[in-house]
């Protein structure tokens, strides 16, 4: 196993631990009003979309015509 | 980001009339502090809108140095140091979470795991550094971007691992308690907001 390969498979377990924590966390913040509430609710989902992107990257959809 | 640190030791509000004035001021704070990280967004958007100019106005991207195309980054890499730095966005919301219902014991551990792993992360970005294939910082337009906007992301990186680190000190000196936190509660957003700018500059630059 290539330490590519390696990388990839942390980062997917990881992310999917991240994203997990993060909605957790977003629901939890969900039904504050306060306006540290409701950035920290934007924040939350921007880092779950993030955890997103990875799991794109590590099965090669983006970017296009692959890493390297 | 060192005002509202600075002010933090008159957190602790005493009596009624404190707890007032407190409530107004931190009103304050928050909301100026909010508008210091939308200045910062301010900051990121236009170099990041300069890199998008720049490589769209070049036929080939990475684009061709000496009659030869550059490599793409290592986006196996870079997933990996992105995760470890969403982690940390993760362990900070919950450090705060556990600071709230009191329990300090797990509020320490989860700031230490968010130091650990933003300087995890810093060592990440210095290893891409001396590992990257790009040219240097003014080799070509795709080393200046990706250098300037990841340098300008790592300091902002690296100065919120010193805000964490003095809002860690700043508890053991019991300047906060578990219902006066403003200086925690900006540590955190401080945080989350430099993970999300890492969101965008991890698909500008590893998946577009």
């Amino acid at each position: 196993m290539d330490l590519a390969t390696i990388e990839k498979a942390v980062a997917f377990i990881g992310a999917l631990v991240v994203f997990t924590f993060a909605v957790i966390g977003l629901r939890g913040e969900w039904k504050k009003t306060g306006l540290d509430d409701n950035v920290t609710k934007v924040l939350l989902a921007l880092m779950a979309f993030g955890c997103f992107l990875v799991v794109l990257a590590v099965f090669g959809v983006l970017p296009r015509g692959g890493g390297a | 980001m060192a005002v509202s640190v600075a002010e933090h030791g008159h957190d602790v509000g005493h009596g009624a009339h404190d707890e007032i004035i407190y409530q107004e001021t931190r009103d304050m704070r928050l909301m100026g502090f909010v508008l210091f990280l939308f200045s910062d967004v301010v900051l990121f958007s236009s170099y990041i809108f300069a890199y998008i100019y720049l490589r769209n106005s070049i036929p080939s991207w990475p684009p061709i140095v000496d009659g030869h195309q550059l490599p793409r980054l290592d986006t196996a890499f870079a997933a990996f140091n992105s995760v470890v730095l969403f982690g940390s966005g993760v362990t900070m919301h919950w450090a705060l979470e556990h600071w709230k219902h009191g329990n300090r014991g797990r509020f320490d551990l989860f700031m230490w795991l968010t130091i650990v792993l933003g300087l995890g992360f810093l060592g990440g970005q210095s290893y891409e550094y001396a590992h990257a294939q790009i040219g240097g910082w003014s080799g070509n337009t795709f080393g200046a971007s990706f250098f300037t906007l990841t340098g300008m992301h790592g300091l902002h990186v690296f100065l919120g691992v010193c805000f964490l680190f003095v809002l860690w000190l700043q508890t053991k000196k019991n300047v906060y308690d578990q219902h006066h936190f403003f200086g925690l509660t900006a540590g955190t957003l401080y945080w989350h907001f430099v993970d999300v700018i890492w969101v965008v500059l991890f698909f500008l630059f590893y998946l577009w």
